[in-house]
């Protein structure tokens, strides 16, 4: 598809581009005031015909405004390729005027969500490292259009050597719904569970602030009292609500796990891997290996199991964005061993760390998390007797503390690392394993910390810190400590290779 | 001026433990009682207004011994700022530059200049009075914890990050 696109003056987006914004404002503000709308249907009966005319004028009015300023957004929203700089200007009222280098561009990303499929275009992203504000999205462009435009960027800068013609190479790793299936079953779903309630919680308390300054709290507060009486009364209810939780766990994993990685294709390429995954919204992801600051296997007992591990790249953040953290976390689910193999033999040498020696933390380390959750259940069972003041709640003890004293045996017992010339191993994890593997001369900066009581056992933290987030190596021998400290100075200290 | 940064360890290793540090400035020690004063001042203001006109008589009938408990936490306090402040040192070798700090836990950090993205420097009011900068240097990623020297001389300042400047660009 040689370039039959001219991008040295502007173009717009294709002109579906405007249903794709329409319906993403529309979303926007569906978003913000749907508890309003709810609150005006739910007593739609009561509202005299003369007013419903009003609602239903108001509604086109909105329909109609969102619409002309879909259009205008679409009009202003201009794009062009100028001296290797990528060059956009947007804005109804405030016009931005964006360029953008070519080796400032990190990622170009293809997305779809439900309604881009249906009109079947192409949401192009272009992620640059450093200040997060200049990324870009536009928002519809054909399929033939965004790969001109990308091979029109690649071929200015090393980014996808290959040319991406349909070269039909096989997938490294191909997930269908089967192993999906597999992949969600054995989640972690106490995890899940756990964002689902955050989740629930922060509907409720939205809900709440609403009901609030309405003033209907008592009949909600009521309802949650009348609940709750019934609970401690009923080990039925307990039983019930045990099950419930499960099949919400469940649930949870599933669609989560369906949602996000629904027909994972990773495919393996020069420099870089391609990702394509997604449901409703569809992505693809081109992940240049320079960028990978750092990977992390994980798998989990279950997991284990039937043999699967997940990957997690890190990549490089810019900056104190939180959300924007989570976007450039890229997991692959459901990989093999052999697979774990090739990606890692793609990115680094690691047979030497694998081979090297397995070390562990000092037994300060053991004593320190004994030390601290003994203090936090002892905080955890003065504050439940002073607020229940019955003595039966101590005999639970008996179930916790073995609990407690296994978990905290496990998560000693994974902590480990291994040290090569080139590359570091950490392995932790409570109830998954994570084993983390960093080429040191990517780290950034190096941190050492010591207590008093550390230093007495002779023993100090390495936090390693990498343009992806922290590694920690918690309460190793000082001397060891001295040495990765020295090590890995040396290594970013004397390496010519970029980091990024 | 390299000649005042150099430090004379070309060993294939560089061995952190074997640096010379640096003191910071002593006079910022006086900014930090400053900005100490400053809050004192307000807690003990806090403190009169609440025994002038809040609290009832039977609470300040042990006032006394309210006011001995806050003088003892501040002296504390005090002593552990003076004794924390000799452990604050700074050294600076070929390619990368050294924080420590820390009484209770110690922290040591090291920036290699390759990674460095800027470097910075800024003057709070107390420390201008007394000619005091502070240096922060920003590597990439989430730069939240990065190396801040706090108090050293404007002229010290400016001249590591000459320095470091230099550096980054080779």
């Amino acid at each position: 598809m040689n370039n039959s696109f001219d991008f040295s003056s502007f173009s717009k987006q294709s002109p579906k581009g405007i249903f794709v914004i329409y319906t993403a404002l529309i979303y926007k503000v569906l978003k913000a005031t749907w508890l309003l709308l709810f609150i005006v249907f739910k007593d739609f009966s009561e509202i005299s015909s003369f007013n419903v005319n009003y609602i239903y004028a108001g509604f086109v009015f909105i329909l109609l405004f969102l619409l002309i300023r879909a259009i205008l957004i679409y009009k202003n929203f201009q794009f062009k390729i100028k001296d290797d700089h990528f060059i956009l200007n947007q804005g109804i009222l405030k016009k931005t005027n964006t360029a953008i280098p070519f080796h400032r561009i990190q990622n170009i990303n293809f997305k779809q969500n439900i309604f881009q499929q249906i009109i079947n275009v192409y949401e192009v992203s272009i992620e640059t490292a450093g200040t997060s504000k200049t990324e870009i999205s536009i928002k519809a462009l054909s399929l033939e259009k965004a790969t001109a435009l990308k091979e029109i960027i690649a071929t200015n800068k090393e980014f996808n050597s290959e040319n991406n013609i349909e070269t039909e190479i096989k997938p490294l790793l191909n997930i269908d719904v089967k192993e999906l299936f597999k992949v969600s079953l054995t989640e972690n779903h106490l995890q899940n569970l756990f964002l689902f309630l955050a989740l629930l919680i922060g509907f409720f308390q939205q809900l709440q602030q609403f009901t609030d300054s309405i003033g209907k709290t008592e009949t909600l507060d009521g309802f949650i009292k009348e609940n709750t009486n019934a609970l401690t009364t009923s080990l039925f209810l307990i039983f019930i609500l045990l099950i419930a939780l499960i099949v919400i766990a469940l649930i949870t994993s599933f669609v989560r796990v369906f949602l996000v990685h629904f027909n994972l294709k990773v495919y393996l390429k020069e420099n870089a891997y391609e990702i394509n995954q997604g449901l409703f919204t569809k992505k693809s992801i081109v992940l240049k290996k320079g960028k990978v600051q750092h990977i992390r296997i994980s798998t989990n007992p279950l997991k284990q199991l039937i043999g699967i591990y997940f990957v997690t790249f890190k990549q490089a953040v810019s900056g104190k964005t939180n959300s924007k953290k989570k976007e450039k976390l890229i997991r692959i689910v459901g990989c093999k061993k052999d697979q774990i193999e090739t990606i890692k033999n793609s990115l680094f040498h690691f047979s030497d760390v694998e081979n090297s020696l397995k070390k562990f933390p000092d037994n300060y380390y053991k004593r320190r998390i004994f030390l601290f959750t003994f203090l936090f259940l002892i905080i955890v069972y003065t504050a439940l007797y002073l607020t229940f003041s019955r003595i039966e709640i101590f005999y639970s003890i008996l179930l916790v503390i073995p609990i407690v004293v296994f978990l905290v045996f496990t998560k000693v017992k994974k902590r480990f690392y291994k040290t090569s010339d080139s590359m570091l191993l950490v392995g932790k994890g409570l109830l998954e394993t994570h084993i983390t593997y960093l080429e040191i001369f990517k780290v950034q900066n190096i941190k050492m910390k010591q207590t008093i009581f550390q230093k007495r056992s002779n023993v100090a933290d390495i936090i390693l810190q990498t343009a992806s987030g922290k590694i920690k190596i918690p309460c190793i021998p000082f001397s060891d400590a001295i040495n990765i400290y020295n090590h890995t100075l040396y290594k970013v200290e004397n390496t010519n290779k970029e980091w990024m | 001026m390299t000649n005042y940064f150099k430090n004379d360890l070309v060993s294939e290793l560089p061995d952190i433990t074997k640096i010379e540090f640096k003191k910071i400035d002593k006079s910022y020690f006086k900014v930090i009682l400053i900005n100490f004063f400053l809050v004192i001042g307000l807690f003990l203001a806090g403190l009169i207004v609440l025994h002038q006109f809040v609290f009832p008589d039977y609470l300040n009938e042990y006032i006394l011994y309210l006011y001995l408990l806050f003088t003892f936490l501040f002296l504390l306090i005090f002593i552990f700022e003076k004794m924390s402040f000799s452990k604050r040192k700074y050294a600076l070798r070929e390619k990368d530059i050294s924080y420590k700090e820390g009484l209770i836990v110690k922290k040591l950090t090291t920036v290699p200049f390759s990674r460095i993205q800027h470097v910075e420097t800024d003057e709070k009011p107390f420390s201008r009075l007394f000619g005091l900068s502070s240096l922060s240097v920003y590597t990439a990623g989430d730069s939240s914890d990065d190396l801040v020297i706090k108090g050293i001389k404007k002229e010290t300042a400016l001249q590591i990050k000459e320095f470091i400047s230099i550096k980054i660009n080779e």
